[in-house]
């Protein structure tokens, strides 16, 4: 086996790990906002609930709830072993992704919000169109740290047999017992990955900031 | 062979518990008949019982095996790949039709899944070449040669552990070679003066060199192997049990160990 085969090799797990990462962050970041917003401004008892969602699964190791979703949940619904282990990353990434976005909404000072309600705009507008904006914004810094875990975290759907780059490694290094070489493969890729996107997000960040706000 | 960590079997325990409740009385045999496929776990991760040949494709002792099994089902194989630690879990789960991937027979497994019978039972042997003149009575008696095995093998891990450990036999004294065809090269040279082995494959090289012969033969690293079946299913085991016994008496699964045992 020569070196050109076993960088391909591992390689075409890439797509796998990307497929994962775009799953699961995007659906984290659905909840976790969602799940921000009623905790913020929800009320007491919303707020409750959402802290106990927050602690549990921050809580389990996303390879436990992954096993839980794929052995025990999709006995019912018979999902494939990507889906459970992407959307159990999902779940998992939106307890994060929702701390990240309530120290975003919650960052932006009350006074706007007072202030906005004084021109008359309504809660729903006021928190639409004053907070969110600037929450979002402020949010871009600690999110980006949370997209390069989540793409580092989905090397653990090889433990349902997802053959993404990790699984493609131990494969290869088995096989041909260079297992040195396949794990700096993988780790050259990951990093690789890793580097593109939080380059990416900076870009974003960059290109979002208020200009008069330096 | 294997046997990993209690995480395993406690994933397994939860998984078998979940599903317990909602298990059907059917067997999974009607369901692979009916489907003319049954799915198979493997964790190719193990040569020669089970990896990737140099296209990718899967390979092996087990491999092998199983192709001829489900042939004899008049079923399709699909293999699933999954780490060895999650391949118990998946069959109590019914996410797997069965597993094969090297199995021994375990006590905390056997709870939430069953075991085919042993398609195949490695054992162990030493071997010396004419011009020995000790003594090996018992597996320990070894250590008081030089000794060659194959690296990473199960044998090798039994050298290690039970030998080189606890201080009977120098680190200095014990060669491991890529290949056990090359051990028994320097065994008959004189570089080493015992070699250790799955009796199969040394069986088929004391076979080629006349010199060469085995003075003790038994299990001490090694044991039966068995095929992972859901558990409690009868139809399916009684099934499988009979295609094993049907390869063993034709020669079929000796004739696969020569094949990957002894390159």
């Amino acid at each position: 086996m020569d070196f050109g085969q076993f960088i391909s090799y591992i390689a075409q797990g890439t797509v796998l790990t990307i497929g994962v990462t775009l799953i699961a962050l995007p659906s984290g970041l659905l909840i976790g906002t969602l799940l921000a917003l009623l905790y913020v401004y929800g009320g007491k008892a919303a707020s409750r609930i959402m802290n106990l969602y927050s602690t549990i699964f921050r809580g389990i190791p996303p390879v436990v709830l992954l096993f839980i979703l794929f052995f025990a949940v999709s006995k019912g619904i018979n999902l494939s072993a990507f889906w459970a282990g992407s959307l159990s990353l999902g779940v998992v990434s939106s307890a994060y992704q929702m701390e990240i976005v309530r120290g975003a909404l919650l960052s932006v000072s009350g006074d706007q919000l007072m202030a906005a309600r004084a021109v008359g705009l309504s809660r729903l507008h006021a928190i639409r169109y004053v907070v969110l904006p600037q929450a979002v914004r402020l949010a871009i810094p600690p999110w980006s740290n949370e997209a390069a875990i989540v793409i580092k975290d989905s090397s653990l759907v090889y433990a349902l047999g997802v053959p993404e780059i990790l699984r493609r490694a131990q494969l290869i290094g088995a096989s041909s017992q260079k297992y040195l070489l396949a794990y700096l493969s993988a780790a050259v890729i990951y990093f690789l990955l890793v580097l593109l996107t939080t380059r990416l997000l900076n870009h974003l960040e960059n290109k979002l900031a208020i200009p008069s706000n330096p | 062979m294997k046997k990993r960590f209690l995480l395993v079997v406690a994933l397994a325990l939860v998984a078998a518990m979940l599903v317990a409740c909602a298990t059907e009385s059917t067997s999974v045999l009607d369901k692979i008949q009916k489907a003319k496929k049954v799915s198979v776990g493997t964790s190719a991760d193990y040569p020669p019982y089970e990896y990737l040949d140099d296209a990718g494709n899967k390979t092996g002792f087990d491999i092998e095996l199983m192709e001829e099994i489900a042939k004899r089902m008049g079923v399709e194989l699909e293999w699933v790949d999954m780490p060895f630690d999650s391949l118990v879990a998946a069959v109590a789960g019914g996410k797997l039709d069965m597993s094969i991937s090297c199995f021994n027979y375990d006590e905390e497994r056997d709870k939430t899944v069953d075991f085919s019978e042993a398609y195949y039972t490695t054992e162990d042997a030493f071997v010396v070449s004419g011009a020995f003149t000790g003594t090996i009575t018992e597996p320990e008696d070894a250590a008081n040669y030089k000794v060659g095995v194959q690296s990473g093998t199960v044998q090798d891990g039994w050298l290690t552990d039970n030998l080189v450990t606890p201080g009977l036999l120098p680190e200095a004294n014990l060669s491991r070679y890529e290949r056990v065809d090359q051990a028994a090269l320097d065994l008959a040279n004189g570089r080493i003066e015992v070699l250790m082995g799955d009796y199969v494959p040394v069986q088929a090289l004391v076979a080629q060199n006349p010199d060469l012969q085995i003075v003790y033969r038994g299990v001490l690293s090694t044991g039966p192997i068995n095929i992972v079946l859901p558990d409690g299913d009868v139809e399916l085991k009684t099934e499988v049990d009979r295609i094993i016994k049907e390869l063993q008496a034709e020669g079929f699964i000796d004739a696969l160990a020569v094949k990957y045992f002894s390159e």
